[in-house]
């Protein structure tokens, strides 16, 4: 029987169950024209459990350590949170727009996802794991078809397969994953990660574990399984890309450092080799793909895949410092890409794909948003004063220490390839011409407006202060490998 | 107030200055308005310079060194040696002082100047500009007063990205935002060898000092050179630099003549305890400062753009410096970058100001000018001078020194390139002397006129110093180490004689027919040699068929072959993009087999290594 200790290291999950409830009855309640305080709702709420999560104590474990509290899965679940809180604020507008009488689904679909991922980086069981990861993908493939094509005529034509080809991926995926858990627990005899780490390795517990780890960086996008990120990008709501390309890349990631460091972690060498080889892939791949892109929302998806490669290399150095500041590259990238995308939603709200013409004159359009819009990229591309260079530089530190100096040089030398692309995007709003003679001001809606200023901040105030962010995330590496404070 | 509160003045009142101009955008708007403030925070900004200055020579002319933590120890994963935290502050010593000083300088001359210069700009574009060039002001002042590498690494960063605004700051002309965009992309490629070998040094060390002892030293420095080479327009990475003139003049005289390329060097002397531990990387730096001196100077011979002309000259310029520095003369190099950075500027903004009389930057659209813009002329007479090596003007000094410095080490190749360099380096300042000031005035250049005063007096007072800063030689290299005390050298002798004969040589061949008659008569017998059938013939020949040959061909080389170079790794990179793409159907069933092909492949491996 679960006991309310049990229950602790859950505090978290919990209130964010009961919040999602309360959307649910507010959502019936709510007559129709209002609806669009649904969205503001659940964003307040995601936002009051962000600050609750600083006065919980979710230390110890529950169901017999099937799943852990502490520093490392809070941290986790405050990314999730703040990104779902932004994510929420910044939809508002977009879907009261678009989705008029389906809005309460929208926001309780991204509760469901979120729900997901808060569990995540604390499960420590097998069939946890599993159940977490549909919970938080199944919405998003949900959430990447919203726009069907009855809404605006033509123009949303890319949603239907933005969400299939999501689903289809994940479900392969999926399936493989599962193919290889079958194989790691019959012969262990064990669900749970730390009875997984003494089994003695054998071929077939080798193609296990191999398969769960490569099934599981479906969700972060690496490559090879990165091909849906660019059509499902360009296909889906441009607020909800923005979530999609950050949140479940963060609890992708809990969940490779959890399997990877706990329940492999006796032969993590050989598992390491694999990441290591999807790390150098999804940079090249990543770089290289993104320089022919014409449409902004697929050049950053390629970014992205990139950026995937840069936090895989945190990863491959391991050690508490390696995840430790993988876990920081990821928060920085929460607040940098999020904001990206957010610009593109205010840029271009009635259209799902947005090109490099569409950006061109924003300087003039918008010098706010165009400010904004360089920061992000210059924080993407890892210049200094921007939250994005610390966490290259640690990730890149972190590397050399584990004696891959080559793998830095490397990606440094790919880091450059990404300056061009960003360059091109920013380029084409400080140094375009407008489409249109006239100055045409871009609207932004107070919503969205502050959403944008929150990741503005975050990649400033990061990026100007790093250190409690940094030494919060060496805290949490440290206590998830169980070394000394 | 104290040294360190005037460094920090002169560092964040160009910032504040650029935080008021960005967000009070009304202000911003008014054009000469933001000049205005921009213009009297620059006037502060030097004071704050030259008190720091004026306090090396006071009471406590100690090394100022103050810190703040601003990531500790534990956050650095615990990296074994030292106390490995992430530290920003101010260093004052005689190096940044001075480094201060000539920084401030110019670009407060630059600012005034760029006051007529930019004068029928549109007023919000101005307003930018200015918002701009303060900026620049801050990045380039934190990089100096930094009192580690890594807060050096932050400032460079900065620079570069300023420096692509300012660069770009024509972007309707596509030439110009290309251009932008390649200087950031080349220097870019560079730093990333300055962040590897902080990391390095970093993680063999634990600190960003330049004070330690290292056996990594080797390491280090060859990959700070990378940086060097790119920031300070060193061979093969000096490309960027030419297409840079695209900017406004002004822009080119600040950040292509005094400062940002001077950044590379001033690495160079602020790590100098590293580098000194280092002897094959001096050896190295040595080699190539000696050959970008004279493959630039070559090149700058054929330009027909008077500012390519500076701009190879500054390549080559830049050559000695480093060249010096790889001799193992910490105060050669740091005092040429200085006298340099005077004449430089002087020489970029009178080119400017002669630019603006003629509407062209073409040598051929000029001409005659001595007579129609007088000061202007003049400047750029004293500029060239100077840049030649004529005794008594500052380059005379510091170039003399460099000579010596070379000679004392027996580096004997790159003494000759030197050698060589300075004779052509006269040679093309010269032609450049006789064709744009004495010349035949041609169309453009009959309507020039002299520009006004707030573009004369920034002229006026950069000459007084490419005059005179050669003098305190002794004084300012006695502020970081040895004073150094000049004495006409043999070697001296002889590069001062190939200077006069390259400006005699060119005056002969551009100059002679126009004007300077009384010139010519006073070394009549010189002249009458000279008019000599066999004598005229070998030149005009020599000229013609050997010099400007070589010449054309080597610019050739420069502009198909290493940009060609460079610019194919980046076509290559770009189409490797759009090669790649076919790999990305679009149909989700090829997906899947990538997927599954993926999964096959992976666990296969985990087979094999689990038995």
């Amino acid at each position: 029987m679960p006991t309310a200790d049990d229950l602790r290291p859950l505090a978290v999950d919990l209130a964010l169950l009961g919040a999602t409830l309360m959307l649910f009855a507010v959502d019936l309640g709510l007559p129709h024209g209002r609806k669009r305080w649904l969205g503001v709702l659940s964003s307040a709420l995601l936002a009051g459990l962000f600050v609750l999560t600083f006065f919980v104590d979710t230390e110890g474990s529950a169901f017999g350590g099937s799943y852990v509290g502490g520093a490392w899965p809070l941290l986790f679940k405050r990314i999730a949170l703040a990104a779902g809180a932004l994510a929420a604020l910044g939809s508002v507008d977009h879907v009261d727009r678009h989705f008029p009488t389906r809005q309460g689904e929208f926001y309780l679909l991204m509760m469901f996802s979120l729900m997901g991922m808060t569990l995540l980086p604390g499960a420590r069981d097998l069939l946890l794991f599993v159940v977490a990861f549909e919970m938080m993908g199944i919405p998003l493939a949900m959430m990447a078809s919203y726009a069907k094509t009855e809404d605006l005529k033509g123009v949303h034509r890319h949603a239907a397969e933005a969400g299939l080809k999501l689903y289809l991926i994940s479900a392969v995926s999926t399936a493989i994953t599962l193919f290889g858990l079958s194989y790691v627990y019959g012969l262990t005899g064990s669900t749970r990660l730390d009875v997984i780490a003494q089994a003695p390795l054998s071929p077939l517990l080798g193609v296990g574990m191999m398969l769960t780890v490569a099934g599981m960086s479906f969700k972060v996008g690496a490559v090879p399984f990165h091909m849906w990120v660019p059509d499902t990008y360009q296909g889906a709501p441009t607020p909800f890309v923005a979530f999609l390309s950050v949140a479940p890349k963060a609890s992708g990631f809990a969940a490779m450092t959890a399997m990877l460091l706990v329940a492999f972690k006796n032969n993590r060498e050989q598992v390491l080799s694999v990441v290591l080889l999807m790390s150098l892939a999804s940079i090249t791949i990543g770089n290289l793909l993104a320089l022919p892109q014409k449409d902004v929302k697929r050049l950053l998806a390629y970014s992205g895949i990139a950026q995937v490669g840069y936090m895989l290399i945190g990863l491959v150095a391991g050690g508490s410092y390696g995840v430790g500041m993988l876990l920081f590259f990821v928060s920085g990238y929460v607040a940098t890409n999020m904001g990206a995308f957010l610009v593109l939603e205010a840029i271009a709200p009635q259209r799902t794909g947005i090109t490099l013409d569409d950006v061109k004159g924003l300087s003039r359009r918008s010098p706010w948003l165009a400010a904004a819009l360089l920061l992000f990229l210059l924080s993407l591309a890892g210049i200094p004063f921007v939250v994005g260079f610390w966490g290259k530089l640690m990730v890149f530190m972190a590397a050399y220490q584990a004696g891959y100096g080559w793998l830095v040089l490397f990606g440094a030398l790919m880091a450059i390839v990404s300056l061009w692309y960003y360059l091109q995007v920013a380029r084409a709003a400080y140094m375009g011409d407008a489409p249109t003679e006239e100055v045409v001001p871009v609207k932004v809606t107070p919503t969205l407006a502050t959403a944008i200023a929150v990741c503005l901040t975050l990649v400033l105030g990061m990026g100007a202060y790093p250190r409690p962010f940094i030494e919060q995330a060496s805290a949490a590496a440290r206590s998830f490998l169980g070394e000394a404070p | 107030m104290r040294a360190i509160d005037w460094a920090l003045l002169s560092t964040f009142l160009p910032l504040a200055t650029a935080l008021l101009l960005v967000l009070v955008s009304p202000l911003r708007r008014t054009g000469l308005g933001a000049g205005l403030v921009s213009v009297v925070s620059a006037v502060a900004t030097f004071v704050g310079a030259v008190m720091v200055l004026a306090s090396r020579f006071g009471a406590e002319a100690g090394v100022v060194h103050r810190t703040i933590q601003w990531l500790p120890h534990s956050a650095l994963g615990g990296v074994a040696h030292g106390r490995g935290a992430i530290e920003l502050g101010v260093h004052v010593d005689g190096i940044s002082a001075t480094m201060l000083v000539v920084v401030t300088f110019v670009a407060l001359c630059v600012q005034v100047f760029s006051i007529g210069y930019m004068a029928e700009e549109p007023k919000a574009d101005f307003g930018r500009y200015f918002t701009w060039q303060s900026l620049f002001l801050f990045a380039m002042n934190s990089l100096v007063i930094a009192p580690n590498l890594l807060q050096l690494f932050l400032g460079w960063e900065l620079v570069g990205l300023v420096s692509y605004l300012l660069i770009g700051y024509w972007w309707k002309k596509p030439s110009a935002a290309r251009a932008a965009l390649k200087a950031f992309w080349i220097t870019k490629f560079a730093d990333m060898g300055l962040l590897a070998g902080l990391i390095v040094l970093f993680l063999a060390t634990g600190t960003f000092d330049w004070t330690v002892t290292t056996a990594a030293a080797g390491t280090v420095t060859l990959l700070l050179f990378v940086a060097v080479m790119g920031k300070s327009a060193q061979f093969p990475l000096h490309i960027w630099l030419p297409d840079a003139m695209e900017g406004p003049t002004p822009v080119s005289a600040l950040l292509h003549a005094a400062t940002m390329v001077a950044a590379g060097v001033f690495l160079v002397v602020r790590a100098f305890p590293l580098f000194e531990q280092a002897p094959n990387t001096l050896t190295v730096m040595a080699y190539v400062g000696s050959f970008t001196a004279l493959f630039a100077a070559v090149v700058a011979v054929v330009q027909t753009d008077i500012k390519k002309v500076l701009a190879y000259s500054t390549c080559s310029q830049l050559g000695y410096m480093v060249c010096a520095l790889g001799a193992g003369s910490q105060a050669a190099g740091f005092f040429h970058l200085t006298t340099h950075a005077f004449f430089k500027a002087l020489l970029f903004l009178a080119a400017g100001s002669l630019i603006h009389g003629v509407h062209s930057n073409e040598l051929s659209h000029m001409g005659g000018l001595l007579k129609k813009m007088k000061v202007t002329s003049g400047a750029f007479i004293i500029g060239s001078l100077a840049l030649a090596g004529v005794p008594g003007l500052a380059g005379f000094f510091s170039k003399d020194l460099i000579l010596e410095e070379v000679l004392h080490r027996g580096l004997w190749a790159p003494l000759g390139a030197l050698l060589v360099a300075a004779f052509l380096t006269a040679f093309y300042m010269g032609r450049v002397m006789w064709v744009a000031l004495l010349g035949e005035p041609s169309e453009h250049a009959k309507h020039a006129h002299e520009s006004g005063p707030s573009m004369l007096a920034p002229l006026i007072g950069l000459s007084v110093l490419a005059i005179g800063v050669g003098y305190f030689g002794g004084t300012l290299s006695g502020l970081y180490g040895e004073p150094v005390h000049f004495h006409l050298s043999a070697i001296g002798i002889v590069a001062t004689v190939l200077g006069l004969s390259g400006l005699g040589i060119s005056y002969w061949m551009f100059g002679a027919p126009q004007g300077g008659k009384a010139i010519l008569e006073a070394f009549a017998p010189v002249g009458r040699l000279a008019r000599s059938g066999a004598v005229n013939g070998f030149f005009a020949w020599s000229y013609r068929s050997v010099m400007t040959r070589v010449a054309a061909a080597i610019g050739w080389f420069d502009r198909y072959v290493i940009d060609g170079l460079i610019n194919g790794i980046a076509y290559g990179t770009l189409e490797a993009g759009s090669r790649l793409r076919v790999i990305q159907t679009g149909r989700v069933q090829d997906y899947v087999y990538v997927v599954v092909a993926a999964m096959l492949l992976i666990g296969l491996y985990g087979a094999f290594w689990g038995r």
